[in-house]
């Protein structure tokens, strides 16, 4: 009699078991994506789902029987918290945009799967089509989470017509700190108050001169390196000229600063072509290359949006394809130039001189040297409090050796707690 | 009986109690997930623990799941009363999985079903072996089971990341509640071992207990099967006697009844005398011969077919094969070849004396010296047993002894060694002399 109930049992959870496995199998596959609405890059963005919905329209070509479902309306500022929230529910979606500064804490808390297999096995995808900068932002510890599928360097405003009225010439893109200060120092003037640079901090300057504040892997500080250094007294000295006025944004929108750090992105959306939008209307402006220090070279700080498969997703196959559809495909890629103000991480298409209605100041061997130079600062989960440690040791102790030792020491523990 | 019961009530309250930690765990760990979304901390959470955690639905479901699972399979293993010795090995392994598959599931924040599997398991394994390397695995898991420091290792969020979200008067709630949980829990296991502990060193003194008595018992047994049969040994024998004193006193009368006769008629009528005499010499004869036969069926039956050299050797080696009593014989009485009733005799002398030695004197060493002058044979055996105590009683054996010596002539003596002047060691001695009769009646 128990022998026979326990037969039935069986054949009970088989047959219940194959049944759900027949629905599941039945069911047409849901792939998910994470995306923020508007633009990461501080710029005005209208159609923000259209490259998305364009990727989507493509890749269910590819793949008929999927169906790709994204939640619209997520604020770029709400997306970090939206899919930590997910995350910590377990619903996260197979696919998701990363926004830079999230990136470390995706991939080393484990949310992220490992994409090295897929990018071997995978022969439609080459690495090699990326700016290596930009494939090295999705990289972390040796191992390769997201995708690039964005990129926006950091480089340098002008005041063109204050340039002018002092007889100066624009810059061109080779020139150095040097130039950079001669410059600053013609143009500051405290009487009539025209400054030479706004914004312009040590860390700015810390890429120009081949250094970096931290180590990748965020357990080391370089704060007393000497090269970090010479860009704490550069900025100091720059500082200086202004004879103790802080200057501030007003200042530069009224036009009376020759130089700010710029991301490429406004440049882009603002960039002075009659048919755009022209924010700062009272004076004529362009851009250049960072100005290069006397141990590095016209090196930008580089930011890359990425895009990561959840590591308990499963549908990663499926997730893969659609990643690889956003960030390497060339039609998908040339409709950044139309839908956003980024840079492709994919040469051939930022190369595109077609696609590429810049003005005459960014051809497209410059944009190949800045996306081939540029520097992706790390963050880690510590990065945000080591660097206002570091902010204000500078700002105590300027470019005293001894005090920097004693604070990159702390920073240091405070780094391996 | 009362022991075991507050055992299975304890055991009881500590399924229900890890049930409650369960849910505690679970529950706590769900709902702050859950607040922490809805309050917008939820990256700030991730951020400070460094780790994704599992979806918040799988350590209810998985822990509760495999833990009702777990219950089902200790209550299910004590109504079915297993004995084969691999099931019951494999019921025990699959308790122990199932603990971890709950610790496991409760992200090892909770390791205390490990005490509940091995108070439940302690006294289910009989091997030893198995016994220990259970007991040492479940220990283990509970030792290591929330050593947060070997969180990040792993991959998992402590415990206290989830608190961390409280402020200070909810969190020391929490925790306070949670130590709570774990030292009753603790308790209660504590409690149960010594109940079994108490409970088995009970049953062991009374096991203890019941085995004296069963060995007094035996011993009681024992000596009633001797005397039985020393009862019945001497019941045939009154038989014998009165079948050798109907016969004999029979003849006897006959004899006696004749010879008168044979006087009265000798003056008178010679010839019918003498006819007389030779009917009391044949009935005489007869007598004879009925008496010799009924005393051949008393004699031993180690002396029907050999000497009674070779009878006491073999009869000695095999008391020693039997008892674990040494036993040193030394013969020094020359030819040891006696009339049948006394070779009977001293063959009995010297078998009770050893039985006597070894039973109630519990002795491990026996001396029996054999020595003969003129006609007089002596038997001295000494033990080192206990002796005969103050008083020496002289038992039924001794008194059989005495009899049979005393229809021969001889004597008996017989006391505690420490007695004697030129012994005085611990112990008990018999003294036997038996004269021994002139040799032609034999032939």
């Amino acid at each position: 009699m128990k022998r026979r109930l326990g037969i039935a049992a069986l054949a009970a959870v088989l047959l219940a078991g194959g049944l759900l496995w027949g629905l599941e199998a039945r069911r047409e596959s849901v792939l998910t994506v994470g995306v923020y609405a508007g633009s990461y890059w501080q710029t005005p963005n209208g159609d923000c789902y259209q490259i998305l919905d364009d990727a989507i329209a493509l890749f269910q070509e590819r793949r008929p029987g999927v169906r790709v479902e994204y939640v619209s309306g997520i604020p770029t500022d709400d997306y970090s918290e939206w899919l930590a929230g997910r995350i910590l529910k377990g619903t996260e979606p197979d696919l998701c945009f990363i926004l830079p500064e999230d990136f470390n804490l995706l991939a080393s808390s484990g949310a992220l799967a490992e994409l090295d297999g897929f990018m071997a096995s995978d022969a439609e995808f080459d690495a090699g089509a990326y700016y290596e900068p930009c494939l090295r932002a999705g990289r972390l510890g040796g191992k390769q989470y997201a995708l690039p599928q964005e990129s926006v360097p950091t480089i340098m405003f002008v005041n063109k017509t204050l340039l002018e009225s002092r007889g100066i010439p624009l810059p061109d893109n080779r020139w150095t700190w040097e130039d950079f200060y001669d410059i600053c120092a013609r143009v500051t003037d405290l009487d009539s108050r025209t400054f030479g640079v706004y914004d312009y901090t040590w860390q700015n300057a810390l890429y120009a001169n081949g250094a970096s504040l931290f180590s990748e892997d965020g357990t080391a500080c370089c704060l007393a390196d000497e090269r970090v250094q010479a860009a704490v007294r550069f900025a100091k000295s720059l500082t200086d000229l202004n004879g103790g006025y802080t200057v501030t944004a007003r200042d530069f929108d009224l036009g009376r600063v020759a130089f700010r750090p710029f991301l490429f992105s406004e440049y882009r959306a603002y960039q002075p072509y009659p048919w755009r939008v022209r924010k700062y209307s009272g004076f004529e402006w362009d851009c250049v290359c960072m100005p290069a220090g006397p141990d590095g070279d016209n090196v930008s700080e580089l930011r890359t949006m990425l895009l990561g498969i959840s590591a308990r997703s499963g549908h990663r196959e499926l997730a893969w394809e659609l990643a690889r559809l956003l960030s390497a495909d060339d039609a998908v890629q040339s409709e950044l130039y139309a839908y956003s103000h980024g840079i492709s991480p994919v040469r051939r298409v930022a190369e595109n001189a077609r696609d590429l209605d810049l003005p005459g100041s960014f051809p497209a061997e410059l944009i190949r040297e800045i996306m081939s130079t540029a520097v992706t600062a790390p963050r880690f989960e510590r990065s945000d409090q080591a660097m206002m440690m570091a902010e204000s040791a500078v700002a105590e102790a300027g470019d005293q050796e001894q005090r920097m030792l004693i604070a990159q020491r702390e920073i240091n523990v405070f780094l391996n707690q | 009986m009362d022991n075991e019961k507050t055992l299975s009530s304890l055991s009881r309250l500590m399924f229900v109690l890890n049930l409650a930690i369960i849910v505690f765990y679970s529950l706590l760990c769900l709902t702050t997930t859950l607040r922490v979304c809805d309050s917008f901390g939820a990256y700030s959470f991730l951020s400070s623990a460094g780790q994704i955690p599992p979806p918040p639905w799988r350590m209810p479901l998985w822990a509760l799941g495999q833990y009702l699972l777990l219950c089902a399979v200790s209550f299910g293993k004590n109504r079915w009363g297993i004995e084969r010795f691999e099931a019951r090995l494999l019921v025990c392994l699959v308790e122990i999985l199932l603990c971890l598959g709950v610790t496991a599931s409760l992200e090892f924040y909770y390791s205390g079903a490990a005490l509940l599997v091995l108070a439940d398991l302690v006294h289910y394994v009989r091997n030893s072996f198995y016994r220990i390397c259970f007991t040492a695995a479940l220990i283990l898991l509970f030792s290591f089971g929330r050593y947060e420091i070997l969180y990040p290792l792993t991959g998992r969020i402590p415990f206290s990341a989830y608190l961390d979200y409280y402020n200070q008067t909810v969190r020391s709630f929490f925790a306070g509640t949670e130590s709570l949980l774990i030292c009753l829990n603790v308790l209660l296991f504590v409690l149960s071992m010594i109940l079994l502990f108490t409970g088995q060193k009970a049953e062991n003194s009374r096991i203890r207990k019941l085995n004296k008595q069963l060995n007094q018992a035996n011993e009681r047994l024992r000596d009633y099967a001797f005397e039985l049969e020393r009862m019945a040994e001497v019941r045939e024998r009154n038989r014998l006697a009165r079948e050798i004193h109907d016969t004999l006193g029979h003849t006897l009368t006959g004899i006696i009844m004749g010879s008168d006769a044979g006087l009265a008629l000798f003056d008178a009528a010679p010839e019918e005398a003498k006819k007389r005499i030779q009917v009391v010499a044949q009935a005489a004869r007869d007598g004879l011969n009925d008496v010799r036969r009924s005393i051949k069926a008393l004699r031993p039956d180690a002396l029907e077919n050999t000497t009674l050299e070779e009878a006491l050797e073999t009869m000695i080696s095999n008391f020693k094969a039997t008892t674990s009593a040494e036993v040193f014989y030394d013969q020094q009485a020359g030819p040891l070849v006696f009339a049948q009733d006394e070779e009977d005799t001293l063959y009995r002398v010297v078998q009770e004396s050893m039985t006597n030695a070894v039973r109630h004197g519990h002795a491990t060493e026996i001396h029996i010296f054999l020595t003969r002058r003129d006609n007089l044979l002596t038997i001295d055996v000494r033990d080192n047993g206990l002796g005969g105590g103050e008083d020496v009683k002289e038992g039924f054996g001794l008194r059989h002894m005495r009899e049979r010596l005393e229809l021969l002539g001889g004597s008996l003596t017989f006391g505690n060694r420490e007695t004697l002047e030129e012994d005085g060691e611990r112990g008990f001695y018999i003294l036997v002399s038996l004269p021994i009769r002139e040799k032609e009646e034999e032939a």
